[in-house]
């Protein structure tokens, strides 16, 4: 089943982003191709030369405080600073024969003191690699190396002394500037492409949830199936009916999760049609009641949720149940205004909740999709109800689909 | 529920019939399961038929069938448990919609299983293996220990609401709790439980099979039928001849019956 979805909805699949942590995202493309943050270059058929990058050098992608949090927050690897201090060494020793011998301790104290201010540049820059970071250390180091040359010009008695300072200094200068501009660039690149990889598999985990959650209940198939290959053996009127509302049942739930959200009328014609063919199979031992108000019929909700509830209510409620229990589906407004809740509740009179409760796949599923839509302002609980039975209730802010443009 | 002897079975046939039980909560499957078992063991005689566990449980100690067709889930007890409790004393053939993981333990072969809905291939298949072993088997022969051993870790895993602590019971106007603690036991008495305790004795509409799985059944053990004790009021079981049994109680004057099944419990260390 699940390749067969896989299949058809792989194009869906591939557009389709996680909405960044917390929000509520659905139905917003705009916002979503934002949160990719691919730049619009991409897109470009031919290669364009950015001549901003002549005067203001530097990475032109800026990244977000979140982006910067998901995927910049690590130090450099010991690795990338062995390497960096190896070259500066060889840098220095390569350096040493051309100082004049009378100031070469001095040189040397000299760049072992400009060390430490450039280490902390560049982890400055490591941590957020911007072009305005970049600019502004750039210059620094420019105006330190130049004040220095000038203030060495004046402290310094010899000719020859004055003009290897300057020259060594401002080749000093350019050779931080060029530093500070890979160690940027590095960085920058680092952290897209870790984003990038953060994205895809945030994709395989949704989509791997989205079929694990849209896995038709093998044993209601093959138990409506058994009931079904009775009433067709022995020419039952049921057969045809059951039929009828198996067909409905698959057709609505094998589309429906391919979908960021739905509407609570279109989930609930997905319940019912579940709903008719236990009623058929159960008879008298199972009693649904749906009592939902109109002003929730546009509620857009996690694809399957609903279902799940029902689902479970019956596996675990009705079915367990000796002598047969009444099922009750109920969705009202808590409060008429647009910022009002919508109270969303599935009770039956069943079984009851086991003595240590715990989530199974499809609830915890459920719990992911909610907590992926609307953040902390929805929740999911199951309750025991004090006249026998389990009550499942989401509660979640009254969201209808947006007009269209 | 009886049903009457298939009329379809020749009176000619002289070999001892072979009786069975199945169990299915739902009506279609179980009277799929039905016909296609007609078609292919037609001398097979269906004694009972039980719409959930504890029905099948009861109906397996009345009519001590020699096969059992059980559901795998059904409410109040499920196919396990219930074979679990069979002891070996019946083939068992579980029928389910769907082969779990849990169904792989069986393929060695000791119990078998037959997929829903019925295809007549398989459970032809199922039945020739039956009848091999309900040839071969005889009253002798022990239960099989490492099969009873899978069923008990099949049925540990069954998630069940906490054992009731309180049975209530109407005494006209007045609802009396009774705490399962002081009970000394439960005997089925006509379309009622009654419940005996230290303090009385109370009739309650539930069922005796109905409260076998509601009960802790570390504490309260089935000897009979009709007959649930707490082993805590045991004081001893006495083997009246080779088939008969009866439990002495601790202070009090009655007997309860041990039946034929449940004697295996006495045995003496």
């Amino acid at each position: 089943m699940g390749d067969i979805r896989l299949s058809t909805s792989d194009a869906q699949h591939a557009g389709a982003r996680l909405a960044p942590e917390g929000g509520v995202h659905i139905d917003t493309p705009s916002g979503i191709s934002a949160a990719s943050g691919e730049t619009a270059s991409t897109a470009a058929p031919r290669e364009r030369i950015d001549w901003s990058q002549l005067w203001y050098p530097g990475p032109s992608r800026s990244f977000t405080e979140a982006e910067l949090a998901r995927g910049g927050g690590d130090k450099p690897s010991r690795t990338v600073l062995l390497v960096a201090t190896i070259n500066l060494v060889s840098c220095f020793t390569a350096l040493m024969p051309l100082v004049p011998a009378e100031v070469a301790p001095w040189t040397l104290l000299l760049l072992l003191a400009a060390l430490f201010p450039m280490y902390q540049v560049a982890m400055w820059l490591w941590r957020r690699p911007t072009r305005r970071r970049l600019l502004s250390a750039s210059l620094m180091a420019m105006i330190t190396f130049v004040s220095l040359s000038l203030l060495l010009r004046w402290l310094l008695p010899d000719q020859h002394l004055r003009r290897w300072v300057a020259t060594t200094l401002g080749t000093l200068a350019m050779v931080c500037a060029m530093a500070f501009w890979i160690i940027t660039m590095f960085r920058a690149h680092q952290i897209a492409a870790r984003l990038r990889e953060l994205d895809e598999r945030d994709r395989a985990i949704a989509m791997a949830r989205q079929l694990a959650t849209a896995q038709i209940q093998p044993h209601f198939l093959f138990n409506s199936l058994a009931s079904l290959q009775h009433w067709v053996d022995s020419g039952d009127d049921r057969a045809a009916p059951m039929l009828r509302a198996l067909t409905g049942y698959l057709r609505a739930t094998l589309p429906m999760f391919n979908r960021d959200s739905l509407a609570l009328c279109e989930e609930l014609a997905a319940v019912e049609r579940y709903l008719e063919v236990m009623q058929a199979r159960l008879g008298e031992r199972l009693c649904v009641a749906m009592d939902v108000e109109p002003a929730a019929l546009q509620q857009q909700l996690p694809p399957g949720l609903l279902l799940t509830l029902v689902e479970n209510a019956i596996e675990h409620g009705v079915l367990p149940s000796l002598h047969g229990a009444e099922l009750r589906v109920q969705a009202r407004c808590l409060t008429s205004d647009k910022s009002g809740r919508i109270l969303i509740e599935v009770r039956d009179s069943g079984a009851g909740l086991p003595a240590q409760p715990q989530d199974g796949v499809g609830l915890t599923n459920s719990r992911a999709r909610l907590a992926q839509a609307f953040g902390d302002k929805a929740r999911l609980t199951l309750l025991r109800r004090p006249e026998g039975g389990t009550c499942a209730q989401i509660e979640l802010p009254f969201q209808q689909p947006e007009p269209k443009a | 529920m009886n049903l009457p002897a298939p009329s379809g079975s020749s009176p000619m046939i002289t070999l001892p019939t072979i009786t069975a039980l199945i169990a299915d909560d739902e009506e279609a499957p179980r009277a799929q399961l039905r016909a296609a078992l007609q078609r292919c063991w037609p001398q097979l005689q269906i004694v009972a038929e039980a719409v959930n566990g504890v029905d099948a449980w009861d109906a397996f100690l009345e009519h001590e069938p020699a096969v059992c067709f059980l559901d795998i889930r059904m409410p109040g007890l499920n196919g396990i448990e219930v074979a679990q409790r069979i002891q070996g004393r019946a083939q068992v053939v579980f029928v389910t919609a769907f082969g779990d993981h849990a169904l792989a333990a069986f393929d060695a072969g000791a119990v078998d299983y037959v997929l829903k809905p019925v295809d007549d291939e398989r459970l032809a298949q199922a039945i020739s293996r039956v009848r091999s072993r309900v040839q071969a088997t005889t009253a002798a022969t022990p239960p099989d220990a490492s099969l009873q051993a899978l069923l008990a870790q099949l049925a540990a895993q069954v998630k069940r609401p906490a054992p009731v602590e309180v049975i209530q019971a109407s005494l006209g106007k007045e609802v009396r709790l009774i705490r399962v603690d002081s009970i000394v036991y439960f005997e089925a008495d006509a379309r009622y439980t009654r419940v005996v305790h230290e303090d009385g004795e109370a009739l309650i509409r539930t069922p005796l099979k109905e409260l076998l799985a509601q009960l802790d059944s570390q504490r309260f053990w089935q000897v009979h039928r009709s007959v649930i004790v707490n082993h805590h009021h045991i004081a001893s079981a006495v083997r009246v001849d080779e088939g008969t049994m009866h439990l002495v109680l601790h202070g009090r004057p009655e007997k309860l019956p041990v039946s034929r099944h449940f004697q295996g419990r006495f045995k003496g260390q």
